[in-house]
């Protein structure tokens, strides 16, 4: 009886893990080159008006809905990060946007960052080019460690923090990196959308951005030498398996060595 | 007992055959994973073996001792008469006993003292960073920094010039979007930029995350929040008091300076804390 | 062979009847008194483990630069102390095994620590004679947390370095000494660099010696005082039933080390445990999740993160915040523990010796106030994850925090109340096994204020059973030499004396001193 409780919540515990990892592989990198051609600025016209307009406004200045795309940090970079990870379009506006599976294929969001770039003359910056292999892994892990991992850990799981908006808290969920590509790193770093900060190259040069992304691709998948990672989630998690696991299996084999009670004490045999 | 006999003799088998295999993995060079089952089959294949001995061929439970219930006390009257015979020539000499007892006493006091040596005097050190009047703040890396190197809504660890990597200067440079008012008084911010002590005012984490669409502060050690724009007052968890603020300006090359040190003690309360 | 090395020991120091009382000493072997062992071995293992550590590891904090063979860290600058550990688990053979074996076992120390502690507390086996090492037990414990956070700060990473930061600021927020005692412990501001070599030091030398000294007064007096046992038809206040040392008991311990040596080596190679290569070497500025401590301070962490924003400031000086869940709420818990045996002598009135092991029900308000201790710190436990918790499930840090402020205080005193009801109720009802109880009564248990007032009493149904038909016997064995058997046809036990006697009468002796009610009948 009490090992099956033990393996049921072991497993238990391993399918946990597992729920929180990200099964599905990365999206697609961008492919937007900063030309567009006709066909693609009628595509992506036609597409806002069909989808974007109702809350981001005719001309892109906003509404109650959503917000101004013709300001700040708004841009191919943050157009393109928003669309590919999903993370728009949505029905309705809430807290945060979340990372989801994107309804338009590539062509399609490239259409929509060149029209939105080129109709409403945005300001904030391009796509970045990002080439993890030239990129330095020891200097974009001191850049990941100094500007990312407060928020997004230190193993790369992502993690909460809390909201103030208006007298009321709400929660932010940071999300870990198991579906980000490389060139969403760059443009989720220069641009910080939703509530996350912007790095500026003052702040994170190019190069040192070439290291994050090849730091941050590392941490897909980290060198787990000593084992069974538990999810990466740190002393939770290990203490945890240290107790059912550990602690259980010899609790167990101290009941199988030792007697009951009302056992009798077994005769000479 | 054939049966009982076989299952002890497998496992001290494998006990055995497990250990030489780890040694010739050992051998080729390791693997943490492949020494940790071996070694684990190892040890566990004696330890299976005992107990299966124990079990079933080592005779069992039912053997009696008796004990006392109550420890015999018998020799308590012969204990205390030696004890007072012994202490009797002592007792009658006051004097010698008290300036024994003296020396050991000022003895113990005394050798106290080198305790002391483990540290310094705190005196008002925890008052003080390495921030004084004309210092650039420069990222870990050494670089300074000028106010538009920094978007809207972007946030920094800096540190006094020559002092990269101290632990009590830590200091976070954020630059508020432009509808936001900065807090404390004008001139300790530059074109919408602020600084503010890293270090949690709760228990000294560094308070690392940010986030701008609220200007919110979080240190992620126990979760207190700080508002930006209110001064980095706490707005929740266990947090107290507000961040100290750095007085920051610009310096004839437009990079970012501080004005003075911080004007109050950065991180965590103390009890003489002023 | 042995026997010649055995007899030319004997010859010069004598000692033959402390071997021969020795050997034939009963032990009781109920699996929950095997809980300490698991405690004790671990310790053994840590030793064994710690030493294959210590020849890798370097407790300084001077600088140097990592040219190992983990890649991201290549060329970083780092401490050697924080050097040698990345360079032990990734370019020493059998490193990262020992090494994490080692925090295995630490976790399986204090975790059967703390199950036996909790069966030492519910059984009542700490009431007198053995307060002596109950008050022992609890410092062995704080000794073991002690050294496990002493022990995974010493890599000097990212993670510890934030867990010495707040304990630091734990120390500072100390009345009038705090500041002295921080400064003078870690050296100066945080982070002096005095800190990890003496960390070391108090890891490798001055708390084992104490755990290990601690042990052997905690084992002597067991040896000497006699393992306590449960209630039973052969059990009595004045005797011990059970398998010898020799050769039995020795087996299964010596089974039980091996048990445990095995748990935490396989798990040392197929679970990782604190992988420091991934948190980064510690630096002041830098911080991250996972920010949780290991799991035996879980409860500091918590009790520091729900703790509500509330300090005291007057006449220019203040107590902070940090001070009354991170040092208040510890002295509380461990001075409990420490004066329970003496406040529940005072509030029951019972003083007397006690050899036989009272079940939960026996003493429902004992059982209750551990219930609720219990609780309170398991939630705290719970609570230091909650940012995880409020990832997992997407819901507000804030929110899962407050729940915790009211669950906290509210749920465990519920908690203990509800035992209460049902350990009276289950006393009161008769039933041997839980499951059999009537679930009526624990909502009103019969015979409820005869329950009330036995309560804290010396419980009815403990020692004396009835002993119809039970008798001793005293024969000479064929060797010659005396021994004695206790016979209960009721029960179908029969039971021999450990040991054997020179002449009859003091085979006769001890058989009245252990069954001092049943009758002897002199045999053959």
């Amino acid at each position: 009886m009490a090992v099956v409780a033990t393996v049921a919540l072991a497993a238990a515990i391993a399918g946990a893990c597992s729920y929180f990892e990200d099964p599905d592989p990365y999206r697609p990198p961008a492919s937007y080159t900063g030309r567009p051609t006709a066909e693609a600025l009628a595509l992506g016209q036609q597409l806002y008006q069909r989808d974007c307009s109702f809350c981001h406004g005719d001309d892109g200045r906003g509404t109650s809905q959503g917000p101004d795309l013709a300001t700040g940090e708004n841009g191919p970079a943050l157009t393109d990060f928003m669309l590919r990870t999903g993370r728009m379009p949505i029905d309705a506006p809430v807290e945060q946007a979340q990372a989801g599976t994107s309804p338009y294929d590539s062509d399609e969001i490239d259409a929509l960052v060149a029209y939105l770039d080129d109709a409403f003359d945005q300001p904030g910056p391009d796509i970045p080019e990002i080439d993890t292999a030239a990129g330095d892994l020891v200097e974009g892990r001191a850049a990941y460690q100094e500007n990312c991992a407060a928020c997004h850990a230190t193993t790369g799981i992502g993690g909460a923090m809390i909201a103030g908006r208006d007298g009321e808290t709400t929660g932010i969920f940071i999300p870990g990196f198991a579906r980000t590509s490389p060139t969403e790193v760059g443009e989720a770093a220069r641009t910080g959308p939703g509530a996350m900060p912007a790095f500026s190259p003052e702040i994170i040069d190019h190069d040192e951005l070439d290291g994050l992304a090849r730091y941050i691709e590392y941490l897909k998948d980290p060198d787990d030498r000593g084992g069974w990672s538990l999810g990466r989630f740190g002393p939770v998690a290990e203490g945890a398996a240290g107790l059912v696991l550990g602690v259980g299996i010899l609790v167990l084999f101290v009941r199988w060595v030792g007697t009951t009670r009302g056992q009798r004490p077994k005769e000479e045999p | 007992m054939n049966r009982g006999r076989g299952l002890i003799l497998a496992a001290f088998g494998a006990s055995m055959a497990a250990s030489i295999g780890v040694t010739v993995v050992y051998a080729l060079g390791g693997q943490p994973q492949i020494e940790g089952v071996l070694l684990g089959v190892a040890l566990g294949g004696i330890a299976v073996g005992l107990v299966l001995f124990g079990h079933r061929v080592l005779p069992g439970g039912h053997f009696v001792q008796a004990r006392d219930v109550v420890p015999p006390t018998t020799q308590r009257p012969e204990v205390a008469a030696s004890f007072e015979e012994g202490a009797e020539p002592i007792e009658r000499r006051r004097l010698i006993a008290t300036a024994f007892a003296g020396s050991v006493a000022l003895l113990g006091a005394a050798a106290v003292f080198p305790i002391r040596s483990l540290g310094t005097r705190p005196g008002r050190q925890l008052d003080h960073t390495s921030w004084r009047r004309g210092l650039r703040a420069v990222t870990n890396a050494g670089r300074p920094l000028r106010v538009d190197g920094l978007d809207p809504d972007s946030v920094v660890t800096v540190f006094p010039e020559g002092h990269e990597g101290s632990a009590d200067s830590q200091t976070l440079l954020i630059r508020l979007p432009g509808g936001i008012t900065p807090p404390g008084p004008r001139d300790w911010t530059v074109n919408g930029v602020v600084a503010f002590s890293k270090i949690c005012t709760h228990a000294g984490c560094p308070v690392g995350l940010y986030q701008t669409d609220t200007q919110e502060l979080f240190c992620p050690c126990h979760q207190s929040t700080f508002s930006v724009p209110e001064g980095a007052r706490p707005t929740f968890g266990p947090a107290t008091r507000p961040l100290p603020q750095l007085p920051i300006g610009l310096d004839d090359d437009g990079f970012i300076i501080a004005l003075s040190d911080y004007t109050e003690p950065v991180g965590p309360g103390f009890w003489n804390r002023p | 062979m042995i026997s010649r090395l055995a007899r030319w020991i004997d010859d010069r120091i004598g000692g033959s009847a402390f071997a021969e009382s020795a050997l034939s000493k009963v032990f009781p072997d109920h699996w929950s008194f095997m809980l300490g062992e698991i405690a004790l071995y671990s310790f053994v293992v840590l030793v064994v483990t710690g030493v294959f550590l210590t020849f890798f590891f370097d407790p300084s904090v001077a600088e140097t630069t990592y040219q190992g063979g983990y890649d991201p860290l290549r060329g970083e600058t780092m401490s050697e102390a924080y050097r040698s550990v990345v360079e032990l688990s990734f370019d020493v053979r059998a490193g990262l095994v020992m090494r994490q074996a080692h925090h295995w076992a630490a976790f399986t120390m204090i975790g059967s620590l703390v199950l036996h502690l909790l069966r030492v507390f519910f059984t009542g086996a700490f009431r007198r004679p053995r307060e002596i090492n109950w008050l022992v037990g609890v410092t062995l414990l704080i000794l073991a947390l002690a050294n496990g956070f002493t022990g995974y700060s010493l890599p000097d990473d990212l993670l510890s370095g934030m867990g010495l930061r707040i304990m630091y600021s734990l120390v500072l927020s100390v009345p009038v000494i705090g500041t002295w005692v921080a400064f003078l412990l870690f050296g100066g501001e945080f982070p002096d660099q005095e800190i990890i070599p003496r960390l070391f030091v108090i890891h490798i030398m001055i708390v084992p010696a104490a755990i290990a000294v601690l042990i052997a007064v905690h084992l002597a007096l067991i040896w000497h005082q006699k393992h306590t046992d449960y209630a039973g038809r052969d059990r009595r206040e004045s005797n011990v039933v059970g398998p010898k040392l020799w050769p039995t008991y020795a087996s299964f311990s010596l089974a039980l080390f091996f048990a445990v040596f095995a748990v935490v080596v396989t798990m040392g190679g197929l679970v990782q445990v604190n992988p420091v290569w991934l948190y980064g070497p510690f630096r002041p500025s830098e911080v991250g999740p996972p920010s949780q401590p290991d799991w035996f301070v879980g409860w500091l962490e918590g009790a520091l993160r729900i703790f509500p924003p509330w300090e005291i400031r007057a006449f220019g000086y203040e107590i902070p915040n940090p001070f009354y869940p991170g040092v208040l709420v510890p002295t509380v818990i461990f001075g409990g523990l420490y004066l329970w045996p003496f406040l529940e002598a005072r509030f029951t009135g019972d003083r007397g010796p006690h050899h036989l092991l009272d079940r939960a029900r026996d003493h429902p308000v004992r059982t209750a106030f551990g219930v609720t201790a219990l609780s309170f710190v398991v939630l705290l436990q719970v609570a230091a994850s909650n940012d995880l918790l409020a990832h997992g499930f997407d819901a507000s840090v804030a929110t899962i925090t407050w729940i915790f402020r009211i669950v906290v205080p509210v749920v465990p005193p519920l908690l203990g109340w509800f035992t209460y009801r049902l350990m009276t109720a289950l006393r009161a009802s008769g039933a041997e096994r839980f499951a059999e109880m009537p679930l009526r009564a624990v909502m009103r248990p019969a015979g409820d204020a005869e329950a009330l007032a036995s309560v804290g009493a010396e419980p009815a149904a403990v020692a004396g059973p009835t002993t119809d038909g039970a008798e001793l016997t005293v024969y000479a064995a064929a060797d010659g030499r005396w021994r004695w058997r206790y016979r209960d046809p009721a029960d179908d036990i029969e039971l021999d004396s450990n040991t054997s006697y020179v002449t009859e009468q003091l085979a006769a002796a001890d058989a009245r001193k252990a069954y001092p009610e049943t009758p002897l009948v002199r045999n053959r």
